[in-house]
């Protein structure tokens, strides 16, 4: 597995590679710039990118964003500060697929780094926090017809772990199997992730952005 | 001259210098009236006293009420001079001060507002009034000149709002300018500490809770501290919109090395008093999860607002309550922690659910109705 570090301090970015080198995966390089990291990303196509939302040039969202349109796409893990919770929504709405805060131990980072490489999100009790309120938002708006909804299990699922209730805990108190659970909090962030995209894609044709 | 007071001086100044042309063009077309040398002798001490006050008024350490009364009592003298001029009383002409009396009571109104220029506008008034009185027929309501009297309280009153409006305006800009220069500065520093000191702090808790043992200790303080400094330096003054405060803000505070909070991106906006009671509840029931489960227990705050309730959720996976703990407490008179918080939330018009068995831990959730924000 070949894993890209993006952070701007050179301590962390650099605990977190040895990190990842003692477990066994493959850093093939470690950045501290977004607009680096891009560049860098297209010569050596990492399979997964741990990402800091804060960066000296680029902003993390927009590195997600950039990342999320390279081919093969990468898998984005990423690391924030707490209190950073639009620009956490915004990046997991662009694409990464999970979100850990920088103070978690290295257990819960490598954790979420296999689950991630895995290709499942990692969701944090935060990240449905932030999820569950996004859908609320755009439930609210207007023009509700075309928005994604979540069912009602769902809906459950999600204040569940935003409780901090474990999967297996969530299994149990609802009666499900942990790979069910698992779907269902899978399944909100490809909807979001989803509608996100065709918003993209009807505002460029809106503005006309499709010519080129 | 400074601030927003100028323009209004400056405009006074204008009034004043146009009026006393008006009056002198009065003067002349009348032929000097009975006097004409009293007469002019009137109208250059007026243009005296307005060159004296717009030079006086121009000045912030000039104005006020000594330079008020003076200009209020030469503009009367020049008003009750006016049998001297003009002799004998003929309806519906104007005093020798023509409009020009005007400006004592636009500089009153602009000074003190508007019931000040009321005052003056009344002052001077009587005093027209009284002249027209004394010289003309007597007190008939009919032949009254209360066109003059209307156009003066009028002005004295408009004037000294507008005035007392546009100084409230300047205040409201200054804090406004003052907070965003606080916001910046506050953004500055919380980039230099971000870059460095919690960083380092981030990395001390890492590489403690690694080496285990009493740097284990050491990192989970790092921790609770950087997430405080975090904190700290995250909070900025919400400009003050009605009273209202944003719930997610009082929350995070709680967040530490074993309080997960998660919130919504958008805000849970409450008026600033509920906003305050809640994080108290929330406090409350942290405090009560750390005294049954431990210091160091871990526990999560989630806020989440759907179709105008906004719910706070507090759980933790300490041993519970058994069943009919709470009800015997409260029968013996001894109300616990989750009754205070009953009584806070009940208090803003909200309900409290208290989830809890034996060994399962206890979420205790609280919801209150929001007033509807505009998404």
């Amino acid at each position: 597995m070949r894993v890209m570090v993006v952070d701007d301090h050179p301590m962390w970015r650099d605990g977190v590679a040895r990190d990842l080198a003692e477990a066994g995966y493959e850093v093939v390089a470690a950045v501290g710039e977004g607009g680096q990291a891009l560049r860098v990303a297209v010569a050596v196509r990492p399979e997964l990118v741990v990402l800091d939302l804060r960066l000296p040039d680029l902003s993390g969202v927009e590195v997600a964003r950039r990342l999320a349109a390279c081919e093969p796409q990468p898998r984005v893990l990423v690391l924030s500060a707490s209190g950073e919770q639009e620009d956490v929504l915004e990046a997991v709405k662009a694409g990464a697929s999970g979100y850990l805060l920088k103070s978690a131990s290295k257990a819960e980072f490598l954790d979420a780094v296999r689950r991630t490489a895995e290709g499942d999100a990692v969701f944090t009790p935060g990240l449905a926090g932030l999820v569950l309120g996004e859908y609320r938002r755009l439930a609210a708006q207007q023009t509700p017809a075309d928005g994604p909804r979540l069912t009602e299990r769902e809906t459950e699922v999600l204040r569940l772990v935003a409780k901090g209730l474990s999967y297996r805990h969530i299994a149990e108190r609802l009666v499900l199997s942990h790979r069910t659970v698992q779907n269902h909090v899978q399944n909100t962030l490809n909807k979001l992730q989803l509608h996100n995209r065709v918003e993209l894609v009807r505002y460029a044709i809106e503005r006309g952005l499709d010519e080129s | 001259m400074t601030g927003i007071e100028g323009p209004f001086w400056r405009v006074i100044a204008v009034f004043r210098v146009a009026s006393l042309v008006y009056a002198a063009v009065l003067l002349l077309r009348a032929g000097g009236y009975a006097h004409p040398a009293t007469g002019w002798l009137v109208i250059g001490f007026m243009a005296l006293w307005t060159a004296a006050m717009i030079f006086a008024y121009s000045y912030r350490e000039f104005r006020g009420w000594p330079l008020l009364v003076a200009d209020m009592l030469v503009t009367l003298g020049c008003l009750l001079a006016t049998p001297l001029v003009q002799g004998a009383y003929q309806p519906g002409s104007l005093p020798i001060t023509g409009t020009w009396m005007g400006g004592a009571v636009l500089a009153w109104g602009v000074y003190g507002g508007r019931r000040v220029g009321a005052v003056a506008a009344l002052i001077v008034s009587l005093a027209d009034l009284w002249l027209h009185d004394l010289r003309g027929p007597g007190v008939q309501f009919e032949t009254l000149p209360i066109n003059g009297t209307v156009l003066l309280f009028l002005a004295g009153v408009l004037v000294g709002h507008v005035a007392r409006l546009a100084r409230q305006a300047e205040t409201r800009l200054q804090r406004a300018i003052e907070i965003e220069a606080a916001g910046r500065e506050r953004d500055r520093i919380a980039r230099d500490i971000h870059d460095s000191v919690l960083q380092v702090l981030a990395l001390v808790q890492r590489r403690g809770q690694e080496i285990g043992g009493e740097a284990a200790e050491l990192g989970r303080l790092a921790g609770e501290q950087e997430a405080a400094l975090r904190e700290l330096v995250r909070l900025r003054p919400e400009p003050p919109s009605a009273g209202d405060a944003d719930l997610r803000t009082l929350l995070q505070v709680y967040g530490s090395a074993s309080v997960t909070v998660s919130v919504p991106a958008t805000p849970l906006t409450l008026p600033a008093a509920a906003a305050g009671e809640m994080a108290a509840a929330v406090g409350a029931a942290l405090d009560n999860v750390a005294r049954h489960c431990g210091p160091h227990a871990p526990a999560w705050v989630f806020a989440e607002s759907d179709g105008g309730v906004i719910t706070v959720t507090v759980r933790d996976e300490g041993p519970g309550i058994p069943e009919g703990r709470l009800e015997e407490a409260a029968a013996t008179g001894r109300l616990g922690v989750a009754q205070s918080i009953k009584g806070r939330i009940a208090d803003l018009g909200g309900t409290v659910t208290v989830l809890s068995a034996q060994g399962e831990g206890t979420e205790i959730e609280m919801s209150v109705p929001a007033p509807r924000a505009a998404d």
